[in-house]
């Protein structure tokens, strides 16, 4: 089978044109970085707003035994922010769920599909023109929510912190590395599910499971079982890598005319 | 060579066959026409023959190029115009069909201008620019016929081009569609519009589930012809007499009309002798073909 990158761009094209005018889509997906930057900041603000309150040392203790009491507020900040990079590998993993299931099962659902089967593209470049299309907005947008999270994290931290406390070495390497390889998660699950169901919603519920693991890690660093920090975030991403390479696989066999024909009535 | 070469072909989705046994021959310039009530198979036939299933028996040469194997370079040669339009809704006319282009590898400027064409003929010209979500179902209908000639297609298959059109615009894609023919490319046409096979095609394939026909449009019709006689009085009084007759034909009355189907020819004269020696006072007898309709209808309830 040969790959012709014209053909595969041309069907990025088509589906970045689309989304651009998908106006519901687009809602949904800018949410998720509000939240992204929001609700840590928020958190930021609490511990700054009163560092000497006496329960944030109680608080930090719990973590850690060995923090002093004028260290509380500012160990409390860097713990937060170190456990939200994994509700923030959220946002890279959700956007091409959105992006991919309602671009795949979307085109069997208007029954676009099969004239698009018909044409001299193959699956190879249609996959790989459709994941373009699902990873890039992804990462894009990760990367402009992180910038602003760390704006608005420093503005509000400034004054305890007197310094830039973000960007650190574990979120550039977090965003620049690790969230690209959870997009690539999030594509490939929804793809995948998303060419066996017939229907878009059904495909983003779905691949929408494929976050708990997530929630269930951030649950576990919170309640201080699991200690989070840049050697844990890379050995997820190792994990998270290995998951992206069985699902390519997956997705180049199982991603043939014939089936994606026959299941959509 | 092109054209199109069908052996044995057969499909199977699960324990459901739902064609097998197809054998026919598609040259170039011609217009074939696929014929078959509802569920007989006519998409999956299509759907085999432009490489989107693979058959579970047989094969098909399309364009020279195996549709078992053909891949890209058959698809390249070969127009579907799908059984529904399957536009992008969110994208404008001209979105639509730029995207086939480019999934073509065309020059964009000619291909442009080659649609430009296409949609001046259809009436769609001004509308490019309008998304297809807001089109009426005629002009989402010639957009996809459109967008299956884009490429400038040797082969070009169409299921059921004109349905959901004005009789205007059906007009205008039958005149295409003889058109195409004019160039020698290889036409199929599957429809359930009897009046438009008989126009536009010069041999059809009757199918459910099987091949039922094959055959040139007026062989089909005259495989079975009707003598229409003008007698005297009730026509009535001489059925009997008719059905004395050792092949015992049909026959219909109207009146003093009376209309006796023959699957012979030698059959008329001893028609006409039966009614005479009945007492028949006959003014005139002629010989009339039978519509396709009344041909495919026998055909496919059989
Ligand atoms: N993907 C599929 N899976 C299972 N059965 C199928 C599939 N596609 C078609 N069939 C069955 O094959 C038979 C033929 O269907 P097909 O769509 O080819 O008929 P058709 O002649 O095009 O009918 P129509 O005139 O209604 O368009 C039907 O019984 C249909 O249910
Ligand atoms: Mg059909």
């Amino acid at each position: 089978m040969s790959f012709r990158p014209r053909r595969a761009l041309a069907v990025f094209w088509k589906d970045f044109l689309d989304l651009r005018k998908n106006r519901g889509l687009l809602g949904s997906m800018a949410v998720i970085p509000c939240v992204m930057v929001l609700v840590p900041t928020l958190m930021v603000w609490a511990y700054v707003r009163n560092p000497d309150d006496p329960s944030l040392r109680v608080m930090a203790r719990y973590y850690e035994v060995s923090v002093q009491s004028a260290d509380a507020a500012r160990f409390l900040i860097d713990k937060s922010l170190t456990d939200w990079f994994g509700l923030f590998l959220i946002m890279p993993l959700f956007i091409p769920i959105l992006i991919s299931s309602s671009s795949v099962a979307g085109e069997k659902e208007r029954r676009t599909l099969e004239p698009l089967l018909a044409s001299p593209a193959t699956s190879l470049e249609i996959v790989v023109g459709k994941s373009l299309a699902a990873l890039l907005p992804a990462v894009l947008v990760s990367f402009a929510a992180f910038v602003l999270f760390c704006i608005s994290v420093d503005v509000v931290a400034w004054k305890l912190v007197r310094g830039p406390l973000l960007p650190n070495g574990m979120w550039i390497f977090g965003v620049v590395v690790i969230a690209p390889l959870f997009a690539f998660l999030g594509n490939g699950v929804a793809i995948l599910i998303s060419a066996r169901v017939g229907d878009s919603r059904l495909a983003q519920q779905l691949s929408g499971l494929v976050s708990l693991p997530i929630l269930g890690m951030v649950g576990s660093q919170v309640a201080g079982v699991l200690r989070a920090g840049a050697g844990y975030y890379a050995i997820v991403g190792a994990v998270v890598l290995l998951l992206d390479l069985l699902l390519l696989r997956a997705t180049i066999r199982l991603f043939d005319r014939e089936r994606l024909i026959s299941r959509w009535s | 060579m092109s054209g199109i070469r069908v052996e044995g072909l057969g499909k199977r989705f699960g324990t459901r066959v739902a064609v097998e046994g197809l054998s026919f021959e598609v040259a170039p310039g011609e217009v074939f026409g696929l014929l078959g009530p509802n569920g007989a198979g006519k998409t999956t036939t299509v759907r085999m023959l432009t490489g989107l299933l693979t058959p579970t028996w047989g094969d098909a040469t399309v364009a020279g190029i195996s549709s078992r194997h053909g891949g890209e370079d058959l698809r390249r040669k070969v127009g579907l115009l799908t059984e529904q339009p399957g536009l992008y809704d969110r994208l404008t006319g001209k979105e639509n069909l730029l995207f086939f282009i480019k999934l073509n590898e065309l020059d964009e400027d000619a291909a442009w201008a080659r649609a430009l064409g296409y949609l001046e003929r259809f009436g769609l010209k001004g509308r490019e620019d309008e998304p297809c979500g807001s089109w009426s179902k005629g002009m989402r209908q010639k957009l996809a016929i459109i967008r299956t000639l884009v490429h400038d297609p040797e082969v070009v298959i169409f299921d059921e081009p004109t349905s959901g059109l004005d009789p205007d615009s059906a007009r205008t894609v039958r005149d295409c569609i003889a058109e195409l023919a004019s160039e020698k490319r290889t036409i199929v046409l599957c429809s359930h519009n009897l009046a438009e096979v008989e126009r536009l095609c010069q041999r059809v394939a009757v199918v459910k589930g099987r091949l039922l026909a094959l055959s040139a449009v007026r062989d089909l019709r005259r495989a079975g012809h009707a003598l229409q006689i003008k007698v005297a009085g009730d026509a009535a009084r001489f059925l009997p007499a008719l059905a004395a007759l050792p092949f015992s034909p049909k026959a219909l009355v109207e009146g003093g009309l009376l209309r006796v189907l023959l699957s012979d020819e030698e059959q008329q004269p001893e028609v006409l002798r039966a009614l005479i020696d009945a007492g028949a006072r006959v003014y005139h007898a002629t010989r009339i073909e039978r519509p396709l309709e009344e041909v495919y209808l026998e055909l496919v309830r059989a």
